[in-house]
């Protein structure tokens, strides 16, 4: 029983991108080692944060502003992170071109380039949903569970691995709209896509309060369904777009 | 819609990654389950290996104690298999063949046999799966004799023979990971270390073992596991893809690395299993183009009507073909062993076969040893936290990755161990001390971003 509510807890934080995982990205090992290789990097991230924040933990838990400028500090450096990634992908893409040229086959489709934004994206949401969620879940495979004072209607990992499920869904998704807005020169969606994050990061500060979370995970749940109705807009116009052009 | 490249690249990394990632995967799953079951007998019965016969480590020893023993262990270790090492390469230059062939058979049965069955016994304890004496030996002996046969023969499917290959790497690894804790990082240290002198060191061992296998056209007298692709009969050929985007990374210079696929040649090569591949190294210089095109060994069989337009093929039964093309002439160097390729100053060599992974006609090669280590690495993270496992496996796999890379762009054999270990020692202790207090401390106040 404590072994289902194990793998229940890390199927509900990671069950979408699973299947994301198995459809699209195990067919195609460069995507494969794109995921791989974005893992890496927001590992890396999160370590060299840590690294910085190491002096000042444990933070006081009775206050709450210290977690907002921890919470603001770690997304400014994620997102630029993102646009060190977005440089390097822009490199990628050249090289797989020349590539292509070279052994006569076509270059990269459209589709072809939002799948590797996806493959990115679910790399930066899984990594999120293991460091925070999978990592802290040890205890839950044994034969007991753990509630939160704050939180004191479900137990803390049930909680961690919802969080983690909105995360990894605006990670995910966010990343396609980023590339995207960065290949277009689109300033709303290059804006959207930080702002969605803060948003989301910030959102978490109303766990904070005593019972916060019952108007928290709503929320966040908001910020990653709007997430994935603007990718999901963004996408069906760049693909009628593109249609169009082949038509005409 | 015609297929994209995205399919064909890097199957060759996935190709080593996914058995690498299996065995670390099973070995945390059974270092996790196993060690549930008595938490405290670990530390109550040591276990006296060769990599602890100096030092056993006590919890109440001081840090500078542990260290030296731990020291002293991994030295004794790694000077031990150094010297088998040795040994090996001396009988194999000495051709005794056979007798390595069957040490090896007996050891693999010596391997699965005792400590898988020791393995099997206690999952079956832990479990208590109701199984009675004599179908648990009849399974266990039969599971021996097919991984022996698989291993060792030809005619087995290669799924078979890989599969073994893992198990075998899981079994060794899960003792491994008895070893107490500093002396485990220490001898992880020490290994990778030792790995980097005995491949690229101009006496290393392995070295001479690489170099005497490939002059003798044999397979390597050790375990290793095969990548061997599964894919390419039917579409094109994968492997030089690795090599062809490396060079589009750095054709900088007038030296320009060109992996040329044949696919002709899998065509009508309908009984030619092994097929060919065929690497073509061209160098220009403002003058002439030299092209060298050569032929790894393990190709058998006769090519005919292989051509293509700027190079001659009559390059039948040979092991090496080189050839030179000039402005006006094209001349054909057709002998065993060349010399003209030392001549020329290609910087591509003979064999591109390597100890640990080979681009050699079969596929991409990894040593046994490197998934045992990697998987330590992994197994002894997993004592500690899932934290840490995640970031270590991270770690390895990338490191595995850059030495790929490395490989494609090298042409010659190289250690695996090393970039990988380095990376994964620093990963785990970076995540111990730094990352884990700054994740619990944000995850319990529901703080995540």
């Amino acid at each position: 029983m404590t072994v289902a509510a194990g793998i229940g807890y890390a199927l509900v934080a990671l069950g979408p991108s699973l299947s994301l995982f198995i459809a699209v990205i195990s067919k195609r090992p460069f995507l494969i080692l794109t995921l791989l290789s974005s893992t890496l990097v927001w590992l890396i991230s999160l370590i060299i944060l840590s690294g910085i924040w190491r002096a000042f933990l444990p933070l006081n838990s009775t206050t709450w502003w210290p977690f907002a400028i921890l919470i603001f500090t770690s997304i400014a450096f994620q997102e630029g992170l993102r646009l060190l990634f977005w440089k390097v992908y822009k490199r990628l893409e050249d090289i797989l071109d020349a590539f292509a040229d070279r052994v006569s086959k076509p270059r990269l489709y459209l589709t072809d380039k939002m799948q590797i934004a996806l493959a990115g994206g679910l790399g930066h949401g899984v990594a999120h949903a293991v460091f925070f969620c999978l990592s802290l879940l040890t205890p839950a495979f044994g034969p007991a569970t753990y509630f939160v004072d704050r939180c004191s209607q479900i137990p803390f990992f049930l909680v961690s691995a919802i969080i983690a499920l909105a995360f990894v869904t605006v990670h995910t998704f966010s990343m396609v709209i980023a590339f995207n807005g960065y290949a277009e020169g689109n300033k709303v969606d290059q804006l959207f896509v930080p702002s969605v994050h803060l948003a989301a990061g910030m959102m978490t500060l109303i766990n904070f309060a005593y019972g916060g979370c019952v108007i928290g995970i709503p929320l966040l749940f908001l910020m990653a369904i709007l997430t994935v109705m603007h990718c999901g807009r963004m996408v069906w116009r760049r693909l009628s777009e593109s249609q169009r052009q082949v038509d005409s | 819609m015609e297929s994209s490249i995205l399919e064909s690249i890097g199957q060759e990394i996935i190709g080593v990654m996914s058995p690498v990632s299996l065995c670390m995967l099973l070995v945390v799953l059974l270092v996790y389950s196993l060690s549930d079951s008595n938490p405290f007998s670990s530390s109550s019965a040591p276990i006296r290996t060769a990599a602890n016969l100096v030092y056993l480590e006590n919890p109440s020893d001081s840090t500078a104690q542990k260290l030296e023993g731990a020291l002293l262990n991994a030295l004794v270790f790694v000077i031990l298999i150094a010297i088998v090492t040795f040994v090996l390469v001396l009988l194999y230059y000495y051709n005794f063949t056979n007798f390595l062939k069957n040490y090896m058979r007996f050891s693999a049965f010596f391997v699965l046999g005792t400590m898988g069955g020791s393995i099997f016994l206690s999952i079956i304890q832990h479990f208590s799966i109701p199984i009675d004496s004599i179908t648990c030996f009849l399974l266990l002996f039969n599971y021996t004799i097919v991984g022996v046969l698989s291993m060792f023969s030809g005619g087995m499917p290669i799924v078979l023979r890989q599969g073994y290959m893992v198990s075998l790497g899981i079994i060794v690894a899960t003792w491994f990971t008895k070893l107490p804790e500093w002396t485990t990082w220490v001898l992880l240290v020490a290994l990778a270390l030792y790995d980097l002198v005995a491949v690229l060191a101009p006496g290393g061992p392995l070295k001479l073992l690489v170099e005497l296998a490939s002059s003798r056209d044999e397979e390597l007298p050790a375990l290793v596991y095969e990548a061997r692709p599964t894919v390419s009969r039917n579409e094109g050929n994968p492997r030089s893809t690795l090599g062809l985007l490396v060079a589009g990374v750095s054709d900088s210079g007038s030296v320009e690395l060109q992996a040329v696929s044949n696919n002709n040649v899998r065509r009508d090569g309908a009984e030619n299993r092994r097929s060919p591949e065929y690497t073509a190294i061209q160098v220009r210089n403002s003058e002439n183009v030299e092209g060298e095109r050569n032929r790894d060994e393990g190709e058998r069989s006769p090519l005919v009507g292989h051509s293509r337009e700027r190079y001659s093929s009559d390059s039948n039964s040979s092991e090496y073909s080189t050839v030179i093309h000039n402005r006006e002439s094209e001349t054909s160097v057709d002998e065993e062993m060349s010399p003209l390729v030392d001549l020329l100053g290609m910087d591509n060599e003979r064999e591109h076969e390597r100890r640990d992974s080979v681009v050699a006609s079969r596929g991409i090669k990894l040593g046994l040893g490197d998934f045992v280590f990697y998987s330590v690495l992994v197994g002894r993270a997993a004592m500690y936290d899932l934290m840490t496992v995640y970031a270590c496996y991270l770690a390895i796999i990338s490191g595995l990755g850059c030495t790929l890379i490395l490989l494609s762009v090298c042409h010659r054999a190289l250690p695996a161990l090393p970039i990988s270990i380095t990376l994964g020692v620093i990963f785990y202790f970076l995540t111990r001390l730094l990352m884990e207090p700054f994740v619990v401390g944000m995850a319990t106040n529901l703080m995540m971003f």
